[in-house]
């Protein structure tokens, strides 16, 4: 199994605080993988760090690799066109711009090794909605449909890796489930994705491994079918419903 | 008094108010940055044009060309030396960083162009057209072409290509624009190199009117703020109707009025019309 997308001895701090503390992570070649954990875990941190991006100015420690290629010091408009495309929690569109500006501020690369490219027809195919949509702006679309044009934008910039960081976030929960069931029949055909999510039930559901994350540390990590039994996860996220 | 004359008077005013703003304008508009250096930018842009004529034997037509190049270059080099706080949209910092670049500005200017006043001269300056009572000039003819064919051309770059929208996603948010693959730092330097010739060019245009002086900057641009305000921060069409309303308001006043509190009167203007909307005239 080849590896995507691999961290190493991750650690983000943002003054004195250690938010991430010595992560080690891998992506494989057409894998999902999902990262759990309460609110405050560093999750986001840690994803943000990945893609060598942050709203503050935190001081990142540690190796990223991409396809064996280093990230480290990278800028992330740099990782973004080397395929480590990350949709960022919450706003992840700009308001500004109608739906199809947003899409086409990015571009398809012209080398396309290891990357995953996703034509117009394939968007619209896999959320038929932005075409309609599409000379709407940003700030007049509902929470659902900024998330499709979101992760759409991500796909048109030809991912390597995609990094989703809680794509549910403020969704109601059958659009939760239809966003991830799309992203999994994504990793079917080839893709490779990490992604950070507080509904373990449906990450549990979906994903081929999974990480338990907590105070900034990997506490677990494994296969989706062993981490169902895992008694961290039962205890803290799935209850006594599946005990 | 003529009023169709001072109707005309009000237009060509106004198109040099707006294109002095109109740099000014997309800095804040689509960088949200702001440069307190404006008025020293006008004044080099100025004096770049004079001296490429005075002392190299340029013509008019082409020293105005060599000062929008050389703002440009010299844009370049600020923002390159700004773009840490630019990033960070540490604005009370550039303020002040902008303020210092004015007066370093102001300062080298004076001793590289001396203190006195000087004529910056355009041979379209001397070519009237009058037509009855009223006249005009062939530089008020290309003053006023000019600033309406920028204006079209920018609205047209910002709202209907992709560069366009890539200066409007940086200016929502630079640090999104960055996940979407696209270098802020470069766009905001293309922004400020902007902001930098188009200063020049309505320096090449508009300072023939009067002599030029190495101390003008400030008080040859107080008036862009009115416009770039007044227009709705930002707003290209609402400063292109800000800056023809002011020229409207100056040569109406300064006739019927007193030409002395024209400046104190615009700002009162301003003042009572951001009370009323503080979003000026492009808010929805």
């Amino acid at each position: 199994m080849t590896i995507d997308l691999e961290a190493t001895g991750l650690s983000v701090r943002y003054g004195g605080n250690v938010a991430v503390d010595g992560v080690d992570l891998a992506v494989p070649t057409g894998r999902m993988v999902g990262m759990v954990g309460a609110n405050g875990a560093g999750k986001s941190t840690l994803i943000n760090a990945l893609a060598g991006w942050s709203r503050g100015t935190p001081v990142v420690r540690g190796t990223v690799r991409l396809g064996g290629a280093s990230m480290d010091g990278l800028s992330p408009h740099r990782r973004a066109a080397q395929g480590l495309v990350l949709v960022p929690e919450g706003k992840g569109i700009f308001s500004e711009l109608t739906v199809m500006e947003n899409l086409a501020l990015v571009r398809p690369p012209a080398d396309t090794t290891g990357r995953h490219l996703f034509s117009m027809e394939e968007i619209h195919e896999l959320f038929p909605r932005l075409a309609e949509r599409r000379h709407h702006k940003g700030g007049m679309l509902s929470g659902g449909e900024r998330q499709m044009v979101a992760v759409s934008r991500a796909l048109r910039a030809a991912p390597r890796v995609l990094l989703l960081d809680e794509p549910s976030a403020g969704l109601a929960p059958r659009l939760v489930y239809e966003l991830l069931e799309t992203m999994r029949k994504l990793v079917d055909r080839g893709l490779s994705l990490l992604l950070v999510e507080q509904n373990v039930r449906a990450t549990l559901e979906l994903v081929d491994e999974l990480y338990l994350l907590e105070r900034g540390k990997v506490v677990a990590r494994g296969p989706a079918a062993a981490m169902k039994n895992d008694p961290r996860i039962l205890e803290a996220y799935l209850g006594s419903l599946t005990a | 008094m003529n009023i169709l004359q001072q109707l005309i008077n009000g237009l060509v005013l106004g198109s040099g108010y707006a294109l002095i703003a109109i740099g000014w304008t997309v800095l804040l508009g689509a960088a949200r940055l702001v440069n307190f250096a404006h008025g020293q930018l006008y004044m080099l842009g100025a004096f770049v044009a004079w001296a490429v004529m005075t002392k190299l034997g340029v013509n008019y037509f082409l020293a105005v060309p060599i000062a929008v190049v050389a703002l440009g270059l010299l844009g370049v080099g600020l923002q390159g030396l700004m773009l840490r706080p630019v990033m960070q949209q540490n604005l009370t910092s550039l303020m002040i960083v902008t303020l210092g670049f004015g007066y370093v500005f102001q300062g080298g200017a004076a001793r590289l162009f001396g203190g006195d006043p000087e004529r910056f001269v355009s041979p379209l300056q001397a070519a009237e057209i009058r037509i009855g009572e009223i006249w005009f000039t062939w530089q008020d003819v290309l003053t006023l072409v000019g600033t309406l064919l920028l204006f079209g051309a920018l609205w047209l770059v910002l709202n209907r290509t992709r560069v366009g929208a890539v200066v409007r996603s940086v200016a929502e948010d630079p640090r999104l624009a960055q996940l979407f693959g696209i270098n802020a730092a470069l766009v905001y330097i293309g922004v400020f190199v902007f902001e930098c010739a188009a200063v020049a060019l309505g320096a090449g245009l508009v300072a023939p009117r009067s002599p030029i002086l190495t101390s003008m900057g400030f008080d040859e641009v107080i008036l862009t703020f009115v416009v770039v305000v007044l227009g709705g921060i930002g707003s290209v069409t609402g400063s292109l109707v800000a800056g023809f309303g002011l020229g409207l308001f100056t040569a109406l006043f300064g006739a019927l009025v007193s030409s002395a509190y024209t400046t104190a009167a615009a700002f009162f203007v301003l003042l009572a019309f951001l009370v009323l909307r503080p979003r000026g005239l492009a808010a929805r």
